[in-house]
């Protein structure tokens, strides 16, 4: 793809690309463009090789293998196996609200901004193919009931950016921040105690108008600011409860952490969505930083 | 979902899925976990009190290793009963120095009151992962106090398998203790002799050492409820006498404490207890099983041990806690009962004439003791824990215990004072992450 760009900032280089449906940035406190372009390459391969191999949306890569496989027992590689030993920690972690079986759901609910809710009975039908605990996931095989899909999507962008992060590590011991669409991580500190300074949107404004200053680690948002059901006066976010079938009432609009790496921020944020009205209080008890709108 | 802090979790489910750890995130991973702790044992009637201030320590290394390292401290003061037997008369011992006496009144249980000791402990693990499923554990520990010296050390493999629900431990454990106790080692069956008359002493120490091999198996039954099943044999080999122990020696003519012929003191200068003797040699078995059953909330947790051994120790020890969960803190009631028969040789005395010699003193049995602790027992423990976190990264707990043993010998006369035992313990721990 041709959409690959590489440009000369005042203190930086500034690469950009688009992958998993999103703007993706790479800002490079190197000096040579050489290298800065190495940076870049490496970075795009990385998240083109992890969006080709994960996407839900192909038909030749290994979740498309386990969702086709209707009750046969797939072997997956030792990446895959990883991710969903991750996932089936965190449904544990999350008393079964995080779990990568819920999209399915998307089945009968469309988040379009419009007024369209499903019938109950609707939604009991599909809830009988969710659920990570009918999963048999043991010696790097799993086993999908008929019906049933799994999807990494709400991991996936943040394990990139982890990913790009260490591989950028490799190549250069200057700073280099990763952002896929608001989901971002700095490989070290800048030179000179600098910070990197990233826009984030505030609810009911297009435009970035506050900043985040990041020295080192990584920060992750989940939000529905476009993605939402309005239906007589409640607001039905597009983050839904995997148990009920029902969207989460009361979500926050965004929530953005910071953690030791996008990975962990992006759980939390993640996690304290499916929280509703609590999100704040999960955040607090985390003991991590973070912003609640 | 309860609302709970989970980070910790977090941070290692995103290590073992990043594997290349961040430094930020393996600083966070290194935490020293530290649990301190005091105890204090007292049992009624005089006996022996302790103070026990305790310190352990554990934090995970890099490359999948582990290291934990603890330190105990005793302090006690009290008396133990010396295993003579209450009599109609008062008795007049002698202090294992040789060097003064002390009377029981009648009817009381004779107790040695030179009894004070300190103890410090310490012990280390260190664990290493071998690959994702195995893992050996190196132990080590020592042990010293006034008049003895613990040495040991241990090896224990674990691996996993079946997709982590079952683990299968093997364990080899070697120790070697060394008594020197104050006045030498007695000889055993002869008698004590009335102070400063001598010593009935055949050297200044001894030692024995332990062997024990133990086979293990822990499965996760499902989310809820885990088990663990133990098997140990093991063997003591060498000095195993307490040497503060005697036995009386009994005339049955009048049921009082011998005092003529070799036990006629005002000319022989013996008294009527001779040093007892134990084997040298004595093979024992555990068999051990635990379960754990998470509810909702709560935490039930059930564990049986069966021992036996070659001297005929039988014993069965039920334990039984449950962890009540309220809000942030807990309440846990424990009940413990254990169970044990007599060992073999024990006896409540020796009798001049059948057992021992009138003329020479000669024990003809192998084997006697009358100490407590190898006689038939009871014990029943009852207790009350409480614990509560203190901010994110620690915890208090206080723990009180209520002990009662009935020690159970048939040879027992109405009226005498048995070796039975009330006790308490209260414990406080504050562990945290440091």
């Amino acid at each position: 793809m041709n959409d690959i760009r590489l440009k000369r900032d005042p203190d930086c280089w500034r690469g950009s690309f688009i992958a998993m449906a999103s703007p993706c940035e790479v800002l490079m406190e190197v000096d040579e463009e050489e290298l800065a372009g190495r940076v870049l390459e490496t970075v795009v391969d990385e998240a083109r090789r992890i969006e080709a191999k994960f996407s839900r949306y192909r038909d030749d890569n290994i979740i498309a293998r386990i969702n086709s496989a209707q009750g046969d027992s797939v072997t997956v590689d030792e990446e895959s196996a990883r991710l969903l030993d991750f996932a089936d920690q965190l449904y544990q972690m999350s008393d079964g609200l995080f779990d990568i079986t819920s999209g399915v759901l998307r089945k009968v609910w469309r988040f379009d901004g419009s007024d369209r809710i499903p019938g109950p009975r609707a939604i009991q039908q599909v809830l009988k193919n969710v659920g990570w605990h009918k999963v048999t996931w043991r010696n790097s095989q799993i086993i999908l009931d008929q019906g049933m899909e799994i999807d990494l999507g709400g991991l996936g962008k943040e394990y990139a950016v982890d990913r790009c992060i260490t591989l950028a590590r490799e190549l250069t011991d200057k700073s280099v921040l990763i952002n896929f669409g608001g989901d971002l991580a700095v490989s070290c500190q800048r030179q000179g105690g600098k910070c990197w300074s990233v826009g984030r949107l505030v609810t009911g404004s297009d435009q970035a108008v506050a900043l985040f200053q990041l020295f080192t680690g990584a920060i992750a948002t989940s939000g529905d600011a476009n993605r939402y059901l309005l239906k007589d006066g409640v607001r039905y976010s597009h983050v839904l409860n995997p148990k009920s079938g029902w969207p989460v009432v009361d979500a926050p609009h965004t929530v953005s952490v910071a953690a030791a790496t996008c990975t962990e921020a992006g759980m939390f944020s993640t996690l304290a969505m499916l929280q509703g009205p609590q999100a704040r209080e999960f955040l607090s008890l985390q003991g991590v930083e973070y912003w609640v709108n | 979902m309860q609302l709970k802090n989970i980070r910790k979790q977090m941070s290692l489910a995103t290590c073992a899925l990043l594997q290349a750890a961040s430094p930020a995130v393996n600083a966070e991973e290194s935490d020293w976990e530290i649990d301190t702790a005091i105890l204090f044992y007292s049992e009624d009637n005089g006996r022996v009190s302790a103070i026990e201030p305790a310190i352990y320590a554990g934090r995970e290394l890099a490359d999948d290793q582990r290291i934990d390292l603890r330190l105990v401290v005793d302090a006690l003061t009290g008396a133990t009963p010396n295993g003579a037997h209450p009599s109609a008369v008062s008795q007049t011992f002698t202090t294992p120095s040789g060097g003064s006496t002390y009377t029981e009144a009648p009817g009381e249980l004779p107790l040695d009151d030179t009894f004070r000791d300190s103890r410090v402990a310490i012990g280390a693990d260190w664990e290493v992962g071998l690959d994702r499923f195995s893992r050996v554990t190196w132990g080590g520990n020592l042990s010293k106090e006034y008049d003895y010296l613990s040495l040991g050390g241990s090896a224990t493999y674990a691996r996993d398998f079946n997709d982590r629900n079952t683990t299968f431990t093997t364990a080899f454990a070697f120790n070697n203790d060394t008594i020197e106790p104050e006045g030498g080692i007695p000889s055993v069956f002869q008698p004590m002799r009335v102070a400063g008359s001598g010593l009935n002493r055949e050297g200044a120490d001894d030692d024995k050492t332990i062997t024990d091999f133990m086979l293990g198996v822990t499965q996760v039954i499902s989310r809820e409820t885990i088990m663990q099943l133990n098997f140990s044999f093991g063997q003591i080999d060498g000095y195993q006498n307490d040497p503060f122990k005697i036995v009386t020696v009994v005339d049955p003519a009048d049921g009082l404490p011998a005092g003529s012929g070799f036990f006629d003191t005002a000319s022989t200068g013996n008294l009527p207890y001779v040093y007892e003797r134990r084997p040298d040699t004595r093979d024992r078995s555990v068999i051990y099983f635990k379960t754990v059953h998470h509810f909702e909330e709560d935490t039930i947790n059930f564990s049986y041990r069966y021992y036996n051994d070659d001297w005929e120790v039988t014993s069965h020890t039920l334990d039984l806690r449950y962890r009540y969960e309220l809000g942030n803190s807990y309440l846990q009631p424990h009940v413990r009962f254990y169970r044990q028969d007599a060992a073999e040789f024990y006896t409540h005395d020796l009798t001049l004439g059948t057992d021992v010699d009138p003329v020479s003193g000669a024990v003809s049995r192998d084997y006697a003791t009358s100490d407590y602790r190898l006689a038939e027992s009871e014990t029943l423990t009852l207790g009350l824990k409480y614990g509560m976190p203190l901010g994110n990264d620690s915890e208090l707990s206080i723990r009180g215990e209520v002990i009662t043993q009935s020690v159970n010998d048939g040879s027992v006369r109405p009226g005498e004072e048995t070796a039975d035992l009330d006790a308490f313990v209260l414990q406080l721990n504050y562990s945290l992450l440091w």
